[in-house]
This record gives structure tokens, sequence and C-alpha cells, in this order.
């Protein structure tokens, strides 16, 4: 019996140190002779640069520099296409826009001389809505591209009108998602060096390192082995660190002045400078048979992309591949539209195009339901995706799939009952107080898991193991550059090596990230490090142990044996990118299966919603820490409320309205629903390691459209724009409409 | 002042916080920073036993008072109890605001150690966490109770 081995709730390998305070982030590290670094961002959302004047800056005693485009050797950056400078030459497209950056002997002196760099701007015309953006007179975002179209994927599946012919009930609707920043509580942070080997190394934090460290080289035109970055503990990702954010201008500063750099963003920067979930506006149209079958969709989709391109095409790859919900139908039209606008950059987030989807295809299937007179259980269960079935996508899923498990785990847990004639809600319970309603609301969703879209996902891991003389393994060093961002992946990692080696898992260590000694597992993302780190460490422990058994038969007397090896996702399922004329493709690697349902109570004279309960049924394969993906599902579960509820970053003609803590606001535990109930269904995935496979990011996916289907059932208003805020509940239920200042939403085009 | 016990003897700007002065210059970096505008917590230690938010508190407010950080709840090397209990209840996730909730809680039972349910969600109100959904925060503080209840640990 191996201790902590997988299945096993074992204590997380930095939580002791977490827990004093002794954990260091980016902004803990310091070194002699250290300089402090500071922003100068974008005076505007949209404007030409005519001169950057730095000489009052340069006079404050203790300035050593300010820097700025002229000082980068290649000017760009960008996390799938370069078309982002490092520091702006002719133009700022959004205030998240570095302008320049000071350097000086302290941070004081930094800060006063940054309000002293002078630049000249002419102010552009902003573009500020994406669906304005697609029309042909807009201005453009990059005036070296025809339009402000970033990208149009679309799927063509049978034949739609003919689909809607079959039909018995059509229902359609519109939905609006909000920005969502991702409001970790680490702000960005960085200290760069030259080390002893005369690399640029930045001290960061990071999801995908080795990509930074393409970026860093790219714009610092140095080879990759003159660059080099050190991940320490690093304080919430949620794909907000996917992207650059201070890695090129703490590295640019350090070797062009020689001497260690820091520099620290406070949280209005950190809102200001990175991006944000995308947008979307959604328009459905869907058909379907009274025995609640699916017959055709119709969906189109706009997302804002803000400035630059960062992520927002997966993104949409992604969305396309989801918005129609884990459904099986025969028929379906979708468009999905990436704009540039002058809004902040929207990037990763939880779900990556996955969680905004779910707002619309569940509400869909709620007003189905409500067309029919069906359960809305029994009407999911009509529809979802079985193994084997075919996606909208023309794929044929995999074998082995969890939606109809999740599905039911969830709905028995509420009280659901399965009865001859179907499924059937639990009835109605007592309210606390007359102005309280009360209601009950399912959500179904599913996410891939892994990259998507012909990318050839792989990680790799080196597994070194300390052989005493008779052969036995004393203990192991795993080095794999899969970032602990929270999510506990390095103590994962480490019970998947001890189960794997037969060693207790206290005997298994996982190397710190740091590029100069870990190979490349691919980023903290797409829920993909225990499916495809894991597969990685597990196949390195294999051929580590068929190296030792060599060495044993030839009694080599060796005390060390390393192997590396690396998982490819296709080998599991290759996939393709969309196909020109139909869209069909191989989309996933892997997919990942929640269900969640809400109890909600509504208050009619204030519209404040408080969720009474949560039942989050999950499939994440065989759990290798309990503890730890139950840690998973409640973090989902607050990021999937706050969408819901209250989470919405706010900007207003390219200025933004929510820049701190105190106006952007998260859930804090009164706002948590009062019992949170998590399942896990522990369909294995046959592919994963063990039979685990991701979970990250499924939990946050239905917990928004079951709180919304959760608020009709109590009140019989549809809240069709994120987030369900008392304002918009108490208008909806008074059939009052938004105030004019706000921005009338319109259907897609 | 006394920091974590020990006579300290510094002088400060007028414009300096406390969160700086322990950080910078004392190397307390287990104080950590959010937000700057006291609105997640994750600065929280303790002054006179309060629990306050150093990042908003002058630092020349700190004169001839004693403050406590995460990094003195640790004795020769023993976890305090609420420490102990945020280990065993996993507590703890990406843990930037993990010290901060440490010493809102110590503060909380140092007050009041059988607190309901209301109580404890109050006393952690005031504090951001974006990885765990409080669940488990809640748990530990639960565990702390227990375990001072049956008498173990109490400083």
């Amino acid at each position: 019996m191996t201790a902590g081995a997988v299945g096993e709730s074992v204590r997380r390998v930095d939580i002791e140190a977490k827990v004093q305070g002794r954990r260091r982030y980016p902004q803990d590290f310091s070194l002699p002779g250290m300089l402090h670094a500071v922003v100068v961002w974008a005076g505007y959302p949209h404007a030409r640069i005519r001169r950057i004047d730095p000489s009052e800056a340069l006079a404050v005693p203790g300035v050593l520099a300010v820097l700025t485009h002229e000082d980068v050797p290649v000017n760009e950056y960008g996390i799938n296409i370069y078309d982002q400078p490092v520091l702006a030459s002719d133009k700022v497209r959004w205030l998240g826009d570095r302008v320049a950056v000071v350097v000086a002997e302290t941070l004081r002196a930094a800060e006063r001389a940054r309000d002293l760099v002078r630049v000249d701007y002419e102010e552009l015309p902003i573009v500020d809505d994406p669906l304005e953006a697609m029309r042909p007179e807009a201005t453009l975002v990059h005036e070296d591209r025809r339009s402000n179209l970033l990208k149009h994927i679309y799927v063509r599946r049978g034949n739609v009108e003919e689909g809607f012919a079959a039909a018995d009930v059509i229902v359609e609707g519109t939905y609006h998602t909000p920005f969502v920043e991702h409001a970790y509580l680490q702000p960005e942070a960085g200290l760069a060096y030259i080390d002893d080997e005369g690399r640029v190394t930045v001290i960061c934090a990071a999801q995908w390192p080795h990509d930074d460290l393409r970026q860093i080289a790219h714009a610092l035109a140095l080879p990759l082995e003159q660059v080099r970055e050190v991940v320490p503990a690093v304080g919430g990702a949620f794909g907000g660190r996917e992207d650059i954010s201070v890695q090129i201008l703490v590295a640019l500063a350090a070797w062009r002045l020689r001497r260690p750099v820091k520099m620290v963003w406070s949280r209005e920067e950190s809102i200001r400078g990175h991006g944000k979930r995308h947008p979307f506006h959604m328009r459905h149209r869907w058909g379907a048979t009274k025995e609640g079958r699916l017959t055709a969709v119709e969906i189109e989709a706009v997302l804002d992309a803000g400035a630059y391109a960062s992520t927002s095409v997966p993104v949409l790859e992604n969305a396309v591949s989801f918005l129609a919900g884990p459904y099986a139908v025969p028929h379906a039209r979708i468009d999905g539209y990436a704009v540039y606008t002058n809004n902040a950059v929207t990037m990763a987030m939880r779900g990556f195009g996955a969680t905004q989807p779910p707002v619309g295809y569940e509400l869909q299937m709620d007003r189905l339901a409500e067309a029919l007179g069906m359960d809305p259980v029994e009407i999911r269960m009509r529809n979802l995706l079985e193994p084997g079935s075919i996606a909208v996508t023309g794929n044929r899923m995999p074998a082995v799939t969890s939606a109809r498990e999740t599905l039911r785990a969830a709905a028995l847990a509420a009280g659901w009952r399965e009865e001859p004639q179907g499924w059937r809600r639990p009835g109605a319970s007592i309210l606390r107080a007359s102005h309280l309603r009360r209601g009950i609301g399912v959500a179904c969703a599913y996410k891939n898991v892994g990259y998507s879209f012909g990318f050839d996902d792989r990680s790799t891991a080196i597994v070194e193991l300390a052989l005493a003389s008779d052969g036995s393994i004393q203990s192991a060093l795993v080095r794999c550059a899969a970032v602990e961002v929270g999510q506990g992946v390095t103590t994962v990692l480490a019970q998947l090596a001890a189960q794997t080696l037969g060693l207790e898992v206290s005997r298994v260590r996982v190397a710190l990230t740091d590029t100069a000694a870990t190979p490349s597992a691919g980023s903290s993302s797409a829920s993909r490090h225990v499916f495809m780190s894991g597969n990685a460490v597990v196949k390195a422990c294999r051929q580590a142990l068929e190296k030792r058994d060599a060495a044993l038969r030839e009694e080599s007397g060796a005390t060390r044996i390393v192997a590396e090896a690396t998982f490819r996702g296709h080998d599991v399922r290759r996939t393709t990118a969309y196909d020109i004329v139909d869209g069909h493709c191989e989309p996933h690697i892997s997919y990942s299966f929640g269900t969640q349902i809400a109890i909600v109570e509504v208050d009619i004279e204030t519209g404040a919603v408080q969720v009474d309960r949560l039942i989050a049924a999950t499939n994440a394969g065989t759990p290798v820490n309990p503890r730890l993906c139950l840690g998973q599902v409640a973090g989902g579960v607050h990021m999937g409320v706050g969408y819901a509820l209250m989470e919405e970053f706010i900007q207003q003609k390219g200025q933004v309205r929510t820049a701190r803590l105190s106006e952007y606001h998260i859930p804090t535990v009164a706002d948590m629903p009062r019992e949170l109930e998590s399942i896990f269904t522990e369909v294995p995935d046959p592919d994963g390691p063990y039979g685990a496979t991701g979970l990250g990011e499924t939990p946050t996916l239905p917990t928004a459209p079951a709180i919304l289907n959760a608020i009709h059932d109590a009140t019989g208003a549809w809240i069709t724009e994120l987030p369900a805020t008392p304002e918009r509940v108490w208008r909806a239920l008074r059939g009052v409409p938004a105030q004019p200042a706000a921005p009338a939403r319109r259907p897609c085009p | 002042m006394t920091v974590n016990g020990r006579p300290v003897s510094i002088e400060v700007e007028p414009d300096e916080f406390l969160a700086d002065v322990l950080r910078d210059r004392l190397g307390l970096i287990g104080t950590k920073i959010g937000c700057r505008e006291g609105e997640c917590g994750a600065c929280t230690v303790l002054v006179d036993g309060d629990a306050i938010l150093s990042c908003i508190y002058p630092a020349l407010k700190a004169e001839g008072r004693s403050i406590v950080t995460i990094e003195g709840l640790t004795r020769e090397g023993e976890l305090d109890v609420v420490q102990q209990a945020f280990v065993d209840a996993a507590a703890a996730q990406c843990g930037y605001c993990t010290p901060g909730f440490v010493m809102v809680v110590r503060a909380l039972l140092d007050r009041n150690p059988h607190p309901t349910e209301a109580e404890i969600e109050e006393a952690l109100a005031g504090n951001l966490c974006r990885c765990t959904g409080y669940y488990q925060i809640k748990e530990a503080v639960q565990l702390a109770v227990e375990r001072l209840g049956a008498g173990g640990g109490a400083p």
C-alpha cells in the first residue's frame, strides 16, 4: 500500500508554508542594487502619439531611465500573434497600452517621475461596441487591417430550414454576458536580473513560462538560451496570467541597465493592465418536437475581442463548438465573430469560451421545457450527447462521456424522481416570508480538456530516482513546468508519481518551475495538467522503473536513474481545425462534464437573490485528491456565483469604471450559497492517468445558468443579461426597462 | 512598538503605512498587499490584539503598540491552532489571502472562543478569497474552535 497514492486526500505540499506566510510570491523578492520600475499607461483608449518627452522625468533625482518604444529591439509581443507593442509607438488602442517605463533607484522617485513623462496625444474616435465595430464605416482599431473583424467561425450541419419545419415549437432568445475580471488576489509583479550565466532572468507569476520565454526573447532579440523565467508561488491565475504582463518590461529594463529591476502593479494597474473574459452577445433560435427532441438550432455570437488579439481566436473557436450545449442536434447553423474594439483586451478566463455559451443554451433549454410543459431534467435527458453521439461539429463523441451521470446525480440529490413517464421535479418548499420567492434551476455544461483544433498539445516531465544499493527507490524528483497557481497540481503530480513508483508521496518532490531546469509542460489552463502533465509524469515514471530494472539486471550499481517522457494529446485524439466549408472538425482531445442545480430565494421587493443551496455534480474521472477536487468545485462555484449575480467590469467610452476591488465586487463569504453539495460522479476517463481528468473549469460553467433558471422558476422573469443584480431583477419583475444611460443591447447582426 | 514580541525602533515617514514598514523594512513578507484600500484583507495583522488592515494603517499610529504578524503565530516551529486547522481543512489554494484570513480568525477566537456560524461569517466577510469559495476556510475555523474547546493549542 502506497501512502498518499491516487484517491487519497493528502495534504497539499505547499500548505504548511502558506499558512505561515513563508511562501514567496513575485512581490516578495528583492536583490541588492535593485531598481524600481513603473509603467506610464496610455492616457486615452484611442489616440495617436505625437511625441514623448521624458526630459522632466529624467531630471528627477534617482531616475536612471525612461524607456520608450525606441529602446525595445523588436517592439511586439502577443500570445497568438505579435500584434501588441511592448511600448506604444504610434498609437494607443486601449487604456492598458504601456507607453513608457520609468526606472529609478527608489519607488518614490519612479512614481514621481511617472507623472512628469510628457506624452503629446491626438485623440481619435473610439469604437467601444463590437456590433458598431463590425459596420463598414467604423473607426479601425488596427489601421493595417481592412476591418475590425478579427475572425468569423461557423458551423453548418444538416439543413436548419428542414429542422425548423419539423419543429413543433420554436423558442428564441438574446443573451448578453459582461466583461469579467480575474481578480486574483496577487497583483502582477516581477523581478528581473542577469543571472550568473548571463541570462536575463525574470521571477514572476505565469501560467506558461516557456511561452513567456518565447515572447521575451523575441522582443529583446535574444536567443531563447539567453532568457530564463522562474515561477515562485503564484497568487491565483484563472487565465489572467496566460498573457504577458510585466515580464518583457522588467526584462528590458534589466537588460538595458544591467541591474536587477522590480515592478509591482497596484490593484488599479492590475485591473487596467490585464485582459478580461470576453463579453458575448448571443442570439439563439431553437426548434424541438413535442417530445422535446431538438430539431434545429440557429445561433449567432459576437465577442468583444478588445484592442488586441490575445487568445480571442481560440476562445471563439472553443465557443462555437460549445454554443449548442452538450446536446445532439441534427441541424445547426452557428456563427461566431470576434471583433476588435478599444475596450479592454479579452483573453483566457476559467472556461476559455465555454463559460458564456451555457448562459444562452441552458436558458434556451428551459424555455423549450416551459413551452412544451416538460420537466427541465427530462428534456435535457432526451437530448444529451451520449458516448458516440455526433456533435454539431460532425465529430463522434468519445466512447466514455459523463453528461448523463452528472445530470442524474444532481437531479436525485435535489429531490427529482425518475418515474415511468420521465423525470419529475420536487414539490415547492415553504417560503420564509411573503416577499420571498423560491425557485429551482438546472444547468448542464461541458468543456474541453487540453488544447484543441489541431494544436499539438504536449507536456514533458523528467523523473529522477535516487536508488539504494539494493536498487530500491529512496526518493524521486519530478521536473515538470506545470505551474502551481493554487489549483494543487504539484500535489497531484506527486501523488501520480508516488502511485506509479510505489513510493510514499512524502518521498516525491516536484521541482519549482524554472525554465532553465524544467521542460515545458504547456500552460496551466484548459483544465489540462492532470490529464496532460499527469500522463507525462506517469509515462516518465514507468520509463524510469524500466531503466531501474535494467540497471538491476545488469548489476550496474547505478544510484541515480533519469527518465524523460513527453505526452502528446494527439496520441489520444488527433484534433483538427474547422473545415472551411462546413466547419466540421474533431475539436477536442477530451471532455469534462458537469451539472448544477441551484435553489434560490428572490426578494421581490428589492430584487436581491440569495442562493440557498447549490448542488454541483462534476465528473473529474477518478479524483486523484478528493479534497483538492472539492476546492476546485467550490472555487468554480464562487466564480459562477459572481458571474451570475454581481461581477461586471464596466467601461464607458473606453474608461474603466470598476478600477478597484471596492468597485468591482467579487463574492464574499456572505454572498456564497448557504449550502454547497459537491458530488463526483467518478466515471473514469480511459485516457487519463489512473482514470483521472481535469476539472479546473467545468464547475464554473453551470452555476450562472442554474441560478438564472432558478430565478425564472421563482418569479417567471427571464434575466438574459448578466449579472442578475438586484436592479436588473427588480426591473425585470416590473417590466421596467434599464436606464437610458446604459447602452441599449441590440440583437446580433 | 513591538513586532511579534520583539521591540522595534525605526523612524517612519508620515505617509508610510504599516504594511510597507513590515514588508520592506522588517522583511516580514508574510503580510500581503492585495488592494491598498482596505478592501481585500490580505494585509491583516493584529495591533494590540485587534485585527487591522495594515495597508491603510499609518505606520506612525503603531508607535508604542504591540504588532503581531503571521510570522508571529508560529512558536518554535509549532503551528498555531488556527494555522494547523487551515492545513487540516485544506483551506488554502493559491495562499495569497491566507495570512490575512488566519489573522482575522486568530483575532476572532481570542475575543470569542465559541463563535456561532453567523459570527464566523461576519468575521470572514471582510476578507476576499478568489480560489476556495470560503467553504474550506469556514471548516478550518470550526476545526480550530473545536480544538480550542478541547483545550488544545491555546496560546
